[in-house]
């Protein structure tokens, strides 16, 4: 440790030079990872946020929720007890004149089964009645108040805004909870349609009918559309990013350390073990890593903090400190490659002879 | 007596038609409170003499015996143990470490070898006599060849060593501190018994030695003349 200080200290430009580099490799990783989580929990945050283990749909629907609907002769045998809920979906723009028009995800509910009764708002009431709707706050950063009447796609109802709610997002998508009438009307069915699909809080449920499917919700989230798509290539991106880290980092050490050979030589020669000068070269690429580390988590804290509330950024410490090790790590890899040098460092060669 | 001990050494580089015999048939003796001094022209062997006997190189025949221990016995680890606690090398090129201030170089020996080094007021004391008291603060970049080689010398010599084996250690140095060397290095070897090695073709450091050896083509031989020589 004395030895990496002290050099670290001496040399402040260099070794600067490659906190630097580590910055920015932490920054690239974090951000990435950051905006990655983000895009994924807006598939997920409303389904996240009912706290459910499975869901019923039509099995024919292809696992899609937009595709499934479920009748009344079906639910007639179906029992539905406190930990089920009937949700209907339809994929709506919702439209205010002087407003931006919003792409979002209507999920009709009924008020007396848990989804409806667990909704926790940030502002306004509960919905009430066929053409009440609380939305989700993008709603509210776009400019939309509570008491404003929407519009759905060309249909002519309006409907009142009468609460928000927070990271409500379905597929990327903002969710307007509705009742199920609403639904109805939205999608031009009939009473004969009860809902697009039965959702549970039991892993088991089973809603006995032969045309619907119990599906758990890892199932049902991986099946969303795009979503198994655009976190494997964040994924790949992340992977081949850290790889690619480790490799630029591992030169980097290799060309430090070949830079001390000589320096090295005259510490052997004088008989300080090689022990000392492989630790020193350990211990400086974690200081190094650290310290690079440190300022990167700095850099991207900021960085939340100014960027815009467009852009979906979210901050799973767990994930982040399993990528900051993973630094530490690949960097500690790096700094072992160069120690068979070390090892067989000659003294002779500084003495000549 | 006995400190160190060559026998019959002979050294070859290379192999086959390329095969070179840097020194032959070596025999050597240092004996505590002792300086040696071995004078040779450039490409004569003195250095890879003073790398077999200080334990980094081996000889291609014959034997180094340390205070009764032969080196060929001794591991790779022992033999660091050896060079920190036994030897003090002071190097051809001073090889101090860059980024280590003069006060630093003496404080990392201190870390690996925690005892047995100067103390505290003899550091301070040999610094004053090498005039290198006011350059504890600077780097190696910062000072003068005479610098860097009395810091070297000093560095060498804060161990305590057994035996010093020193390779041009007056090369950078005007003749009132070649004098000056001298005497540390006599005052060594007959205060505290230390064996002093010197290899060099600096003829100004003959009269502080108790033997002049004469190396030429890698055989060695004493000639004292060398010494009345220098005067």
């Amino acid at each position: 440790m004395f030895l990496s200080l002290k050099e670290i200290k001496k040399e402040k430009f260099r070794y600067g030079l490659i906190v630097t580099m580590i910055v920015m490799i932490c920054y690239l990783i974090f951000i990435l990872t950051s905006l990655a989580m983000g895009l994924s929990s807006q598939n997920t945050d409303a389904i996240n946020s009912w706290n459910m283990k499975s869901i019923v749909l039509d099995k024919d629907s292809n696992t899609s929720l937009s595709q499934s609907l479920i009748t009344k002769n079906q639910k007639k045998n179906i029992n539905l007890s406190s930990k089920e809920a009937l949700i209907g979906q339809a994929s709506v723009v919702a439209k205010k004149s002087g407003l931006k028009k919003e792409s979002a995800q209507f999920l009709g509910l009924n008020n007396k089964q848990f989804i409806a009764k667990d909704l926790v708002l940030t502002s306004g009431k509960k919905v009430n009645g066929p053409h009440q709707i609380v939305v989700d706050e993008q709603f509210k950063n776009d400019g939309y108040n509570l008491n404003d009447k929407l519009k759905f796609n060309s249909n002519k109802t309006e409907y009142t805004i009468v609460g928000f709610v927070k990271n409500a997002k379905l597929n990327i998508a903002p969710v307007i909870y509705g009742n199920i009438a609403a639904w109805q009307n939205i999608k031009n069915l009939n009473d004969q349609f009860v809902g697009s699909a039965i959702v549970s809080k039991d892993a088991n449920y089973d809603a006995n009918n032969q045309q619907l499917k119990t599906y758990s919700k890892s199932v049902f989230i991986s099946k969303l559309p795009g979503y198994a798509a655009q976190n494997s290539t964040f994924i790949f991106m992340i992977g081949f990013l850290m790889i690619i880290s480790l490799i630029v980092i591992a030169v980097f050490l290799y060309i430090l350390t070949i830079q001390k050979l000589q320096n090295y030589a005259v510490l052997r020669a004088q008989g300080i073990p090689a022990k000392t000068l492989v630790n020193a070269t350990i211990s400086q690429s974690i200081i190094l890593v650290i310290s690079g580390l440190l300022i990167g988590t700095i850099l991207t804290i900021f960085t939340a903090l100014l960027i815009p509330n467009s852009v979906p950024m979210s901050f799973n410490i767990p994930i982040l400190t399993s990528v900051g090790i993973g630094l530490i790590f690949t960097s500690l890899i790096g700094s072992l490659i160069p120690i068979k040098l070390i090892l067989n460092v000659d003294p002779v060669s500084v003495i000549g002879g | 007596m006995t400190t160190l001990k060559l026998n019959n050494i002979d050294k070859f580089f290379g192999v086959d038609s390329s095969r070179v015999q840097v020194l032959k048939n070596i025999n050597f003796t240092a004996k505590k409170g002792e300086i040696n001094l071995v004078i040779g022209p450039s490409g004569s062997g003195k250095s890879t003499f003073l790398t077999i006997a200080g334990g980094l190189q081996t000889p291609s025949d014959g034997s180094v015996v340390l205070e009764g221990q032969s080196l060929k016995t001794l591991s790779n680890k022992q033999r660091d143990a050896l060079r920190l606690n036994k030897i003090g090398f002071i190097l051809q090129s001073y090889n101090l470490i860059p980024y280590l201030t003069v006060k630093e170089q003496f404080k990392l020996v201190k870390k690996i070898k925690k005892n047995h080094n100067l103390d505290d007021h003899s550091l301070n004391d040999l610094m004053k006599r090498l005039e290198i008291s006011n350059l504890e603060n600077k780097y190696p970049g910062e000072l003068s060849g005479g610098q860097s080689q009395r810091v070297a010398i000093a560095r060498a010599l804060y161990t305590k060593p057994d035996i010093i084996l020193a390779d041009e250690p007056t090369a950078a140095l005007d003749s009132e501190r070649v004098i000056e060397v001298g005497k540390i290095f006599q005052k060594l070897a007959r205060e505290q018994n230390t064996a002093v090695i010197i290899v060099t073709h600096d003829l100004r450091l003959a009269k502080f030695a108790d033997k002049v050896y004469e190396i030429m083509d890698g055989s060695m031989n004493l000639n004292n003349e060398l010494k009345k020589k220098a005067g």
